[in-house]
């Protein structure tokens, strides 16, 4: 008996991944995403609610940058964040209006 | 310097723990189960096992915290027995999906109704495609040897499972035997300590036990598929080494007793094999040429083995002690597996099953009498009239 699976299907050892303290490629889990929060940089006060009401830690601050980041492959659009960002700088935006958004995707997962 | 010590079955898990220096426990009692908890606190108390004792809530606590310890990179053990073992049933799978080779002792119990202190196979049989490697002794000795090798096994970086090590409840669980306690340095040598892959740290963080993709299903299935093919050599090297190591002569697959010559064979499980070879004994006095196979692994099932062992007979019986009610022969389930292992055989035995050591029932020396005579004139008619007798509640032909 011998099973053989393609290389573009293995799936690591007991489904074990680096964990999505930031935005990696075996942890594409936001398929399901209606709406995406998209960030308003300007009005952003960097208060980081966003940071500390998802559930899911999708958000995480760029040092570099001095602005907060969004995890786009792990975020579902639950849009807990931006009802309570306090300075109204996150807008629920529909995935197809994006060229990229999930919606799209020829293959949804 | 090796000692021999008179211990029951649970006692006997427990020293298997003990010398395998486990390092996280979780317990919820439950009977017969409640024997290997009591005797794992009263090591930890004084002092005997340096081991993080939990109490969970119930079995699927109990479970979920073996899961986390050996995600954590512990060499983790639980156990439970009846209602428990199927209240903890969800858990099952995620611990064979995340390959966390802990180990959880099964002192069988019946299912309720009617619940019963006696064993009963059914409990742990549920759980048997649930990807755990599992296995029934058949005494004291065997459940300590069962439990150091199935550590063994099962961290084997080619397995990574878990195991369940099912012993039969009261039978076993509850009657002292001899049982050879080894010394440490010898259970070292067999047993390197317990390195997780990718152990749950805040140095390295990873995630266990995510969603995966259902394109992801299919594939993860095949893997672990495939690691079942590894199984069986790592089994044999196992018990190879503890043979060498401890001095004993196990064999890694099956426990054959008067096969030699045997035309009518008995293919039963866990502890009433015991009682079975006394039956034998006093058959063969007879003049009936019996004998006994008895599988130490039912996951992954020596399929090869038995057919071998089995191949020369002319009748064999499988002893349920297990039910699987409206399945091919509306009986045991043992029967399935030996029916597939036996079908490509050139020249097959007859096949039939009974149905008995259920509820908690011991098995009799006249139990197996009956079935030594409906072998008997299976063999003499070159037919089987019936699949399946339920012993003791059959009309007589």
């Amino acid at each position: 008996m011998a099973i053989k699976i393609p290389k573009d299907r293995e799936v690591p050892f007991g489904a074990i991944t680096p964990a999505p303290i930031k935005q990696q490629e075996l942890f594409k889990t936001s398929n399901w995403r209606i709406v995406r929060p998209v960030i308003d940089h300007e009005r952003c006060t960097r208060c980081f609610t966003c940071y500390a009401s998802c559930p899911d830690s999708c958000w995480s601050y760029n040092e570099n940058e001095e602005q907060m980041e969004w995890n786009w492959m792990f975020c579902k659009g639950c849009q807990i964040c931006i009802n309570e960002c306090p300075s109204d700088a996150l807008t629920a935006v529909p995935e197809l209006d994006f060229p990229d958004g999930v919606a799209r995707l020829e293959k949804p997962f | 310097m090796a000692q021999e010590k008179m211990l029951s079955g649970c006692a006997a898990a427990a020293q298997g723990a003990k010398f395998a220096e486990i390092e996280v426990t979780a317990s919820f009692p439950i009977r017969p189960y409640t024997a290997i908890m009591m005797e794992l606190a009263r090591m930890v108390a004084n002092g005997e096992l340096d081991c993080e004792f939990i109490h969970g809530e119930g079995e699927h606590a109990q479970v979920s915290i073996v899961l986390g310890a050996s995600a954590c990179g512990a060499r983790a053990y639980t156990g439970s027995s009846g209602v428990g073992v199927t209240y903890a049933f969800e858990m099952y799978s995620p611990v064979a999906g995340g390959r966390y080779p802990l180990q959880m002792a099964i002192a069988d119990r019946t299912l309720d109704p009617p619940g019963d202190f006696g064993s009963e196979h059914t409990d742990a049989m549920s759980c048997r495609d649930q990807g755990w490697l599992m296995g029934w002794a058949a005494s004291p000795q065997e459940v300590f040897d069962n439990t150091l090798i199935n550590y063994r096994v099962g961290e084997d970086p080619l397995v990574m499972l878990p195991q369940f090590v099912c012993q039969d409840g009261y039978f076993l669980s509850h009657i002292p035997d001899k049982v050879i306690l080894p010394e440490l340095s010898q259970v070292r040598e067999f047993l390197p300590p317990y390195k997780a892959p990718h152990p749950l740290s805040p140095a390295c963080p990873v995630s266990h036990g995510p969603q995966i993709r259902p394109d992801q299903g299919a594939p993860m299935d095949a893997q672990r598929a495939m690691t079942f093919l590894d199984v069986p050599k790592v089994i044999e090297r196992a018990v190879a080494d503890y043979n060498a190591i401890f001095k004993r002569n196990l064999d890694p697959w099956l426990e054959k007793y008067q096969m030699e010559d045997a035309e009518v064979a008995f293919f039963i499980q866990g502890a009433h094999a015991n009682t079975c070879k006394s039956a034998i004994r006093r058959l063969r006095a007879q003049g009936l040429k019996a004998g006994m196979v008895r599988p130490r692994w039912l996951r992954p099932w020596p399929t090869e083995q038995i057919a071998e062992a089995l191949a020369k007979t002319k009748a064999v019986a499988t002893v349920e002690t297990s039910t699987s009610y409206g399945g091919a022969t509306r009986g045991g389930n043992l029967i399935h597996e030996v029916s597939a292992t036996l079908y490509d055989l050139e020249k097959r035995p007859l096949l039939t099953s009974f149905m008995a050591g259920l509820g908690g029932d011991v098995i009799l020396l006249e139990d197996f009498y009956y079935m030594a005579k409906i072998l008997k004139q299976m063999v003499e008619e070159k037919k089987t009239r019936q699949k399946v007798y339920w012993v003791g509640f059959e009309e007589e032909a």
